[in-house]
Formats: C-alpha cells, structure tokens, sequence
C-alpha cells in the first residue's frame, strides 16, 4: 500500500503500477478536527487556501458564505460547521476543497490537506452501521497500516443538506 | 423520404434561417392585407417560403415542403393575379405559416412529429383554386402538383435556380427591414458573444481591482511615487481602454426592439379579430436597440400588457360609437432610450381604470385599510393591481379590470432590474411603461457599509442619499418611518433585516438611501457611504435558496465577493417583518 504523500498532477489510478489486477482508487485526504476523511480525486477540482467569505443574508442555511474564484462566485460550506465541531482550527492551515456536485461547483473548508493518498479497492469496506444520520454520506472506510479515513460521497452530503433544509423550512 | 443529406451543422443553419424567413413572413403577410396590390410584399413572402421549401426538399423534411409547396401554390397564383386577395386566403395563407413554424419548433426540440395537415392542404388548395382560369391539375396527387410547380416555376420566377442561391446565400436581404437599414453583417452565435462580454466583465473586475492597488500606492502605503507616477498613468490608460472595450463589446450584443415588437401586427390582428374588436396598432421607436438577451425576456410580459389592452381596454365598436370615439381603437407600442435605459409604452385609448373599483376590491381582500384608502394617490391606487392575487381576482368577477396576472410581469421586469409604472384615465384610455435597463451585463451600484459588510445598491434606483437625523425618525401603523422634506418614507434597517455582524456606527453617522421601487420609495439606513462603482452582477444560483432582497454578488476591488441588493425584494422583507412585528 502506497502512502507517500504524493503532490504531483495526478493521473487516475492505474491497476497496472500494481503487480496483479487489482484497481487502485486515488484519495485526497483531508481532515476536519480529529478525524480524517477522503474524497474521490476525480471529484475534486482544485485545493485553495482558505480566504474571506461573504455572508449570504436569506440564504440557505447549509451554505455558509460565498467566495471569490477567479471571477466566479461560488457557495461554500464549512464541514467543520456541518460535523458539529465547534473549536476553532489552530493553525493556518485551512483549505478550501473545491468540487463540483450536482452541476454545481461548490468549496469544502476543511482543517488541511495533507495528502493524496492511493488506496487498493479491497481496502475500503462499508461504513459501519451505528453512527449518527449525519454520518449517511460516509460511503466507505479506507484501513490503513494505523489509522481510518472515512470516504465521502458528495453527492450525498448535498441531498443530505437539500433534505435537512427543506425540512428545516417546512418546520 | 430518407434526407439527402444529415448534417447537423446544415440542419441548424436551415432551422435559423427559416425561423428568421417565417418572422418575415408573418409581418409581411399582415402588412399585404392592408396594401393588397404591393407585389414587392407579395415576392418576400413567396421567395421565404420558396427558400424553405428548397432547403426543406434537400435535407428531407416531408412535411415542410408539402404544407409549404401548397402554400407557395396560393402565392404564385396571387403573383400572377389570377387570384385576388380575400380574407379566407389570409388566413390560409397564415395558418399555413403558422403550421411552418411548429414543425420547426418540433425540428428544433428533436424530430418532426405526425401532423394531420390534410384540412390545411385542402384549404390551401381550395383558396388557390377559386379561380377558374387557371389549370391547376386540382385532381392530381402530391407528385403531379410537383410536376406542375416545376413545370410552373419558369414563369413565376424567370431564373429560379438564381433566386434560390441568393436566398440561401443572403437571406438578409430578404428580411423585411427597409434597404437603408442593411449594414454589413455576419451572423455569430450569441453564446460567442456572452463569453466575450463575461471575459470583458473580468477584465472590468480586474481594471476594478488594480485601480484600487494604484490608490492605495498612491497614497504612500506601498511607499511608492504618488498619483503622478507612470503605474498610475498606465493604470488610467487601462481603465479608459477598458470602458471603450466593455461598451464595444456589449454593442455587439445589441439588437433593434424590433425583434420583440415585430411579432405584434399579426398577434393584434388575430386577438382583434376573435374577440370582435376594430384595432390598429401603431409602433414607434422600433430601431431602439437593445440587449439580445433581453429581448426574449421583455416579450412575455409585453405580450400580457397588449393583450390587456385589447382585451380589458378598447371597447367594442358599437360602444365606443356610443361614447364619441372613433370605432377603431388604436394600441400604440412605443420604445426609446432615456439615458442609461430603455423606456417601453404601450398605451390605449379604450375605456381606462376606474380607480374607485381597484379601491373597493382593495379594501375589500384587507390589502388596505377603509382609513389610509381615503389618502392614497392614484399611483397608489393604481399599485395596487400589481399584487399577486389581486388581479385573478377581478377576473373572476369579470369587473373592467385589466391585470390578469400583473404580478407576472412586474416580477418578470423586477428580475431584469427594471421597473414598470401605470397611468390611466377612466374613459380615455391606460398606459404602462416599461423601464428597461441598457444591458443586463452591467450595473453601476452604490457601495455602503452595514455593520462591518459592504453591499451594493443599483444606482438607477437610488434618488438621493442624506445623513441621518433621529428627530426625523417616526413611527406609524407599526412601521418605522423617516420624514424628508415633505415625503413619509418607510424605513429599512438594513442590519436588522440581514441580521448582520458588527459594531453599528453611531447615529448620527449614519445615512440614508432613498431607493424607488417601482412607484414605492424607501430609505434605507446604513452605516457608511463608500462610493460608486461599475459592476458585473452574477446570480447567486438556486443552491443558495431564495436570498431575498439580494440580487447577484460581484467581486470588488478587493478580490471579496460583495453582494449587490435588490431593492424589491428589501421592500417585500421589509414588509414581512413589519407585520410579523405587528403581530407580535
């Protein structure tokens, strides 16, 4: 299992770097307070440093400011906000994770992004069944030598969000 | 028919080019009712449906060259004055066109679809044949009246391969704008033109931006050369180079309102006609030009507002005979800029609304109370048909009111950031104006700051601007109000209703935005003035939920996202919370 941190332009995972047919899956790792989580590097656009937001007045109320991307105006959601962290990061290490879900382009703010890491198929198993609801968009846990990195599956965070709200306003 | 050939590309410029003919064609085709002999009319219209009909033929369109041979049929015996031209050909001859132009709508939405054109085909034909003299194989099927067109075109046109190839090579100068109007152009698709003006709007962003950096250089921050130095020449020689190419750019994108306003003749001719009226319709201005982008937006709800006035506004003949007025009707369209926008009337002489009956029914649905009705202003008054409900309502009583669904088109305006007014005279006639802006790519706000956040405000709904006095401050139904000069306002606490952040300045540092919002004005308080600047306003996108009373984001000097307000939407918040306030 490869876990250098690899920072270099990334091409999709190749089952022939490996001896054997099994495929590798290329994670961008990042953690939002004590845990790490990863998603799909074909998901993710690019990886920005954190910057001012604009709070959005009326908006909804998954979405937590807006910011500037070269020109275009982009939602952007603080996962911290959404894990129910609460403390405040130490260090400046705060990135945006910009990727594009349902045809729409929006940022992650996460804690830091250490690493891309790549991840054989067999090493990611389902999520365990006992976490809170929130925890629906987890669509796997990667193992790894000594630690677990539990992968998100965007598409769900967003209908997970768009439900919540919906809900949220009907109440 | 299998087509000749399948090229999409081909496909394309057939489908642009017949949608463009047809439009011609409707407006020929109304105009050659009023002037029966012109012939050159009567050739635009037989050329356009010979030019579609050809191309239909070579890229295997069945229908299309059917209903449109049959059609052409009709023409070619009025051209050679077999045939005169009545009311039953008329509209044969439009239906024909109208049937034209659903099968290339549903050529444009994916494939042709099965049409029962026989009753069409058999009128056409019917029509073409009342005279006797000519010796159209009437008995003969679909091949033989083929064989008789070609056996027919030398006559009817001497060169017809000629005429096919300049009309498929220069169909503008088919279209039926005057010959002193035809510059040279060529044809662009509009997604080209709203990538260069977004490109531009960047490079307004960014001219935005450095000319913040050269101030703040120039004011010794950076401990550089002050405002005499070449960065700041340069940076002003970008700037003014950057205006020149944002308003070329946009020229571009201009159009005359004709193309909205051609499609009026034949809608009030066909609406006059089922509902009995005697209508004509006048249009003025129609060179005005306007953003393409614009055009497809203001036709809807102009549409709703001639429609109204041919429905709800003129009388019947007989009535206004009774009433002294002329038994036509008139509907005037009218379109020119006023500065920075666009001012669209369209007025009637018909029967006008009667204020006392809008009254009535507002206080009847509890819009307005019996006490504050006996102090409204007719432009109140005649607000109050702009609310939503208000109108469905008066139809359903079939009172004289016009306004099904007004709150549409005032909503519709509202989102291209224009505005629209009603004026009308019991007996005399009504007419709304349309304020458009120039461009929707482009708006100069009023930068001012709430707490420790700056928003825009769109300077064309700015009045004025004035400092704060707490003595002028009131309270009235429930409502804060603000006294200036002689004009009660409503006032708006921008950080209350956005709730937002920050140390509030001090009162008396404070100031007020008087904004109009259509006939209503508000004050807006906020803390601090900022200044003027052009803008790119982007919308917010659906993901961010409603967002009222804001209107788009831009980028400011700064490289931040600022949000532009829109100033109804404010209005209507400003509402909600007050009667929520009320309530509680």
């Amino acid at each position: 299992m490869d876990q250098q941190p690899n920072h270099e332009p990334i091409a999709p995972a190749r089952a022939d770097r490996q001896t054997g047919t099994e495929e590798l899956r290329q994670i961008v790792s990042f953690r939002v307070g004590d845990e790490e989580f990863g998603l799909d590097i074909l998901r993710v656009q690019e990886i920005i440093r954190h910057q001012h937001l604009t709070r959005v007045p009326n908006s909804s109320d998954f979405v937590d400011g807006v910011i500037n991307l070269r020109g275009k105006v982009i939602p952007v959601i603080a996962l911290r906000k959404r894990f129910g962290i609460t403390q405040e990061p130490s260090d400046g290490q705060a990135r945006i994770v910009v990727l594009e879900v349902q045809n729409m382009v929006l940022g992650f703010i996460v804690d830091s992004v250490p690493e891309v890491l790549r991840i054989p198929e067999s090493a990611v198993v389902p999520p365990p069944r006992f976490g809170k609801t929130e925890r629906d968009y987890v669509s796997g846990v990667a193992k790894m030598d000594d630690r677990l990195l539990l992968l998100l599956d965007v598409d769900r965070i967003m209908s997970v969000e768009d439900s919540q709200a919906v809900a949220a306003a009907q109440a | 028919m299998e087509p000749l050939i399948n090229d999409p590309v081909l496909l394309q410029e057939f489908l642009t080019e017949s949608e463009e003919l047809l439009q011609g064609a409707d407006q020929d085709l109304v105009r050659l009712e009023a002037l029966p002999d012109d012939e050159e009319l009567l050739n635009r219209v037989f050329r356009a449906l010979h030019t579609i009909k050809g191309t239909a033929g070579f890229l295997g369109l069945d229908p299309v060259v059917q209903l449109g041979h049959r059609a052409e049929d009709v023409l070619s015996n009025l051209r050679r004055g077999q045939l005169k031209l009545t009311q039953p050909i008329m509209d044969a001859l439009l239906a024909a066109r109208d049937q034209l132009g659903i099968m290339l709508a549903d050529i444009r939405g994916g494939g042709l679809k099965q049409y029962s054109l026989d009753p069409l085909l058999a009128e056409l034909q019917r029509v073409s044949s009342c005279v006797p003299a000519v010796p159209t194989p009437q008995d003969g099927a679909k091949a033989d009246s083929v064989a008789h067109e070609t056996g027919d075109s030398p006559d009817v046109s001497p060169k017809p391969a000629l005429d096919e190839e300049t009309a498929a090579v220069q169909p503008e100068q088919k279209n039926p704008a005057p010959q002193a109007l035809t510059a040279q152009s060529m044809r662009v698709d509009v997604r080209k033109l709203d990538e260069l003006v977004n490109l531009i709007g960047e490079l307004v962003l960014e001219r935005n931006r450095l000319l913040q950096l050269a101030k703040e250089i120039g004011t010794g921050r950076y401990e550089a050369r002050g405002s005499d130095s070449p960065l700041s020449h340069s940076v002003a020689r970008l700037s003014f180079i950057t205006e020149e190419l944002q308003a070329a750019g946009l020229r571009t994108r201009m159009v005359p309102i004709e193309a909205v306003f051609s499609k009026f003749p034949r809608l009030v001719r066909d609406l006059a006609r089922s509902v009995e009226k005697e209508i004509e319709l006048e249009i003025h201005g129609q060179e005005t030009e306007i953003d393409k982008n614009m055009v497809d937006l203001i036709s809807d709800p102009l549409v709703h507002l001639v429609r109204n006035s041919l429905d709800h506004g003129i009388e019947l003949p007989a009535e206004r005979e009774r009433q002294n007025k002329p038994r036509r009707g008139k509907i005037r369209l009218d379109a020119r800029q006023e500065g920075d926008h666009i001012l669209v009337t369209i007025s009637d002489d018909g029967r006008g609304i009667d204020p006392d009956r809008v009254l009535r029914k507002a206080i009847e649905k509890g819009v307005v109370s019996r006490e504050r009705a006996a102090n409204l202003s007719m432009r109140e008054i005649y607000d109050f048909i702009f609310l939503p409900g208000f109108s469905t309502m008066e139809k359903a009583t079939n009172l004289s009111g016009r306004g099904v669904g007004m709150d549409v088109v005032r909503s519709n305006l509202k989102r291209l950031n224009g505005s629209i007014e009603l004026e009308s005279k019991p007996g005399e006639g009504t007419s709304v104006r349309l304020h458009l802006p120039l461009t929707l790519a482009i708006m100069p706000v009023l930068l001012v700051k709430v707490g420790e956040e700056i928003y825009g405000v769109p300077l064309r709904s700015i009045i004025e601007t004035s400092r704060f006095a707490s003595q002028n401050l009131h309270r009235l139904e429930g409502r804060e109000v603000i006294c200036l000069r002689n004009e009660t306002l409503p006032l708006v606490r921008l950080e209350a209703l956005f709730s937002s952040p920050g140390q509030e300045a001090d009162n008396h540092e404070k100031k007020i935005v008087v904004m109009t919002v259509g006939d209503t004005r508000i004050a807006l308080l906020v803390d601090q003035l900022i200044g003027q600047e052009s803008t790119v306003v982007k919308p917010l996108g659906h993901s961010l939920g409603q967002c009222q009373g804001i209107a788009g984001a831009t980028v400011g000097g700064d490289g931040r996202v600022r949000l532009v307000l829109d100033p109804a939407g404010l209005l209507l918040s400003a509402a909600q919370s007050s009667s929520q306030e009320v309530l509680q």
